[in-house]
């Protein structure tokens, strides 16, 4: 029997409800900014949580997909979190958040070449031995075709791999935003994807929007449910990866009933288990 | 690609007044960037739908970001002292 945990994103605004539901969620993951990277006391309360139930910690800023060094300040920051919090994991974004002293306040795809693949190996190595431990690194969802690219997603995410030794942190929901806007097949790419390197899952939801041209992309925005065609990708999940996997709702606003946010839990555990039972008769 | 390349995506996302001028002359100004002849190929090549989706995403988020800031204090302050007390069944 595989035990795979489901659970969400942790926001302040979520605190009471997640506590007060914690027979029905496995873990959650937090995002480290501002106050939360630099605040001892945050970090004492979320040691606090983190002894209650399993914490990973999810990183937003470090952007190791870049060119350019991650700043060593930023690492032995998140550093100390780590060593206050005691979190299962961490994980970080496959992406650039600042170049030339500009901040982008958001995750930008890398340019996918041999380049990117090669300094984004070298900034894991430099993040894992400032922080001590590898992170799960995640696909992102863009709404631009990375400029300058010469490989396709499927392929700079295999490289990658293969390049480094941090496993996968797989947001399906990236995944389909990015296949929604770009004309690839989902469920082709997740299924040439190593399955034993694929650790955890995330899971949301996000909207059509319009450019000036009247073209429509699809928005990863965290704001709305998850479509069903995530679902979809989380039943070949359970039926191909070989281990345990962790899957997180990331819902970061336009919050609904907590109960609405529940049910989505449910749904995920449901999809899993269908899988799992697929992949059972398929060996 | 080199850190130049990535810079000058990067101004064009955040930065109203250069992306236009980009998008008015992107070889002039790729050219006038220190870009390889790889890279401004590439920046000529831009996903135009792309880049404005992009700088208009990019720009909620920050927005977002700022809006939300004194009401993620204050929730976050609650949960300090929630979390001070023991927890219990």
């Amino acid at each position: 029997m595989i035990h795979d945990r489901v659970g969400l994103t942790w926001h302040p605004q979520l605190a009471a409800a997640i506590l007060a539901a914690r027979d029905r969620i496995d873990l959650v993951e937090v995002i480290p900014e501002g106050t939360f990277l630099e605040s001892r006391g945050t970090h004492r309360a979320l040691r606090t949580l983190a002894r209650e139930m399993p914490v990973a910690i999810h990183g937003v800023s470090l952007g190791l997909a870049s060119t350019t060094a991650v700043d060593e300040r930023r690492l032995e920051q998140f550093a100390r979190l780590i060593d206050d919090v005691q979190p299962e994991c961490w994980s970080e974004h496959l992406a650039f958040v600042r170049a030339g002293g500009i901040e982008l306040g958001h995750l930008a795809a890398p340019a996918r070449t041999e380049t990117t693949i090669d300094a984004t190996s070298a900034n894991i190595e430099r993040a894992a031995r400032v922080i001590g431990a590898y992170p799960l690194v995640e696909n992102v969802a863009t709404i631009i075709d990375p400029p300058g690219s010469a490989l396709d997603e499927q392929t700079w995410l295999a490289r990658l791999l293969a390049a480094s030794r941090s496993d996968l942190l797989l947001d399906l929901h990236n995944l389909y935003a990015n296949a929604t806007n770009f004309g690839f097949d989902a469920a082709v790419v997740l299924r040439s994807l190593p399955a034993e390197r694929i650790r955890c899952i995330h899971l949301a939801g996000g909207t059509p929007v319009h450019a000036s041209t009247g073209e429509q992309r699809y928005l990863d925005d965290h704001l709305h449910d998850v479509p069903d065609p995530v679902y979809d990708l989380l039943e070949i999940v359970g039926e191909s990866v070989p281990h345990a996997v962790d899957v997180v709702l990331e819902r970061d606003g336009a919050f609904p009933p907590f109960n609405h946010l529940l049910a989505q839990l449910d749904r995920a555990r449901v999809a899993l288990a269908r899988g799992r039972d697929r992949g059972r008769v398929a060996s | 690609m080199s850190p130049n390349f990535e810079a000058f995506i990067a101004r064009l996302y955040v930065d109203a007044a250069a992306r236009r001028r980009f998008l008015a002359d992107p070889l002039r100004e790729a050219a006038a960037a220190d870009l390889t002849e790889e890279e401004i190929a590439a920046a000529v090549r831009i996903d135009r739908v792309g880049l404005e989706l992009a700088a208009v995403t990019f720009a909620q988020k920050r927005r977002r970001r700022r809006r939300h800031g004194p009401v993620m204090a204050a929730a976050l302050s609650y949960w300090r002292r929630l979390v001070k007390r023991p927890f219990s069944g």
